[in-house]
């Protein structure tokens, strides 16, 4: 390339550096549940004490199990994100072609894992996937129970 | 040809910039690990800690979440193209009550003294690096 085109070159991009902008992002959030992990759990053995002693504490949890007689079982969620992605956005620049185009690739649920306890606190299964399929339609709570 | 390639180098290297956002305190280990299922109350568990961020009820039982995050932010700024990284660790615990308020069971992660600075491609968090970080948070490090 001789020097011409690269000063048009350099020229070209410090103009399009308005309207053309491209990103190369990574977000993490907290550090994922090895899937061995879960593995090594035992469902109908493993309490509540053993699971929060083996992956820590969870980000979320949730009543599970709700008995007429106020008891309940126990629901944890665990999430994390590792996400890498391009974006690029385009504008016109011009005030009488307005418009704009964005697209950005990293955008998509955060994984996670979720375990759940019966009403005896023992595990009764754990699943991985997104958080967005783990977690319970939100409600309201049971009414406490009276005396 | 110098000038070009010194304007040319400017003109890609617009900018760098670094951030760090903290929500809350990092939760103290050793105050948490003086809590005794069986014994602890949600009294004594808030006169230690304070107020929890959330409270969930269980059925009958009840649990309390205390958490604090760190992040670092990385950004450098091209002509054309933008580079970022953003780490973000958090500190957790989970305090479970029975009905009569007495602490039954607890969990605890504590991750924000981890996050650190980096570009996107840069490799980050690896085993040792953990390790070593967690020996220099009192109550964490083994």
């Amino acid at each position: 390339m001789n020097r011409r085109c690269r000063v048009v070159a350099i020229a070209a991009l410090s103009l399009a550096a308005g309207c053309v902008q491209g990103s190369y992002d990574r977000a993490a959030f907290d550090e994922p549940i090895a899937v061995e992990r879960l593995q090594a759990l035992r469902p109908g053995q493993d309490d509540l004490r053993r699971c929060l002693a083996e992956l820590g504490a969870p980000h979320r949890v949730f009543e599970h199990a709700v008995a007429a007689d106020g008891s309940a079982g126990v629901a944890l969620l665990w999430y994390w994100r590792d996400q890498t992605g391009f974006g690029v956005e385009l504008s016109s620049g011009r005030d009488d072609a307005p418009g704009s185009l964005s697209y950005d690739q990293g955008d998509v649920d955060l994984p996670g894992c979720m375990l759940w306890f019966g009403r005896d606190l023992v595990l009764e299964r754990w699943q991985q996937g997104l958080v967005g399929d783990l977690v319970p339609r939100r409600a309201r709570p049971t009414a406490a129970a009276g005396d | 040809m110098r000038h070009v390639f010194a304007c040319s180098t400017l003109l890609f290297a617009a900018a760098c910039a670094f951030a760090r956002q903290d929500t809350n305190d990092p939760l103290d280990a050793a105050t948490i690990r003086s809590f005794v299922p069986g014994t602890t109350t949600a009294r004594e568990v808030v006169e230690r800690l304070g107020a929890p961020t959330e409270v969930v009820q269980l059925g009958r039982r009840s649990a309390y979440r205390y958490d604090a995050t760190a992040a670092k932010s990385t950004v450098l700024l091209l002509l054309v193209v933008n580079f970022g990284n953003q780490d973000t660790r958090s500190d957790r615990l989970w305090v479970f009550f029975d009905e009569r308020d007495v602490l039954t069971h607890y969990g605890a992660s504590f991750g924000t003294h981890r996050p650190q600075y980096a570009l996107p491609w840069e490799d980050i968090h690896e085993a040792e690096d953990n390790a070593a970080r967690d020996a220099d948070r009192p109550g964490v490090g083994s």
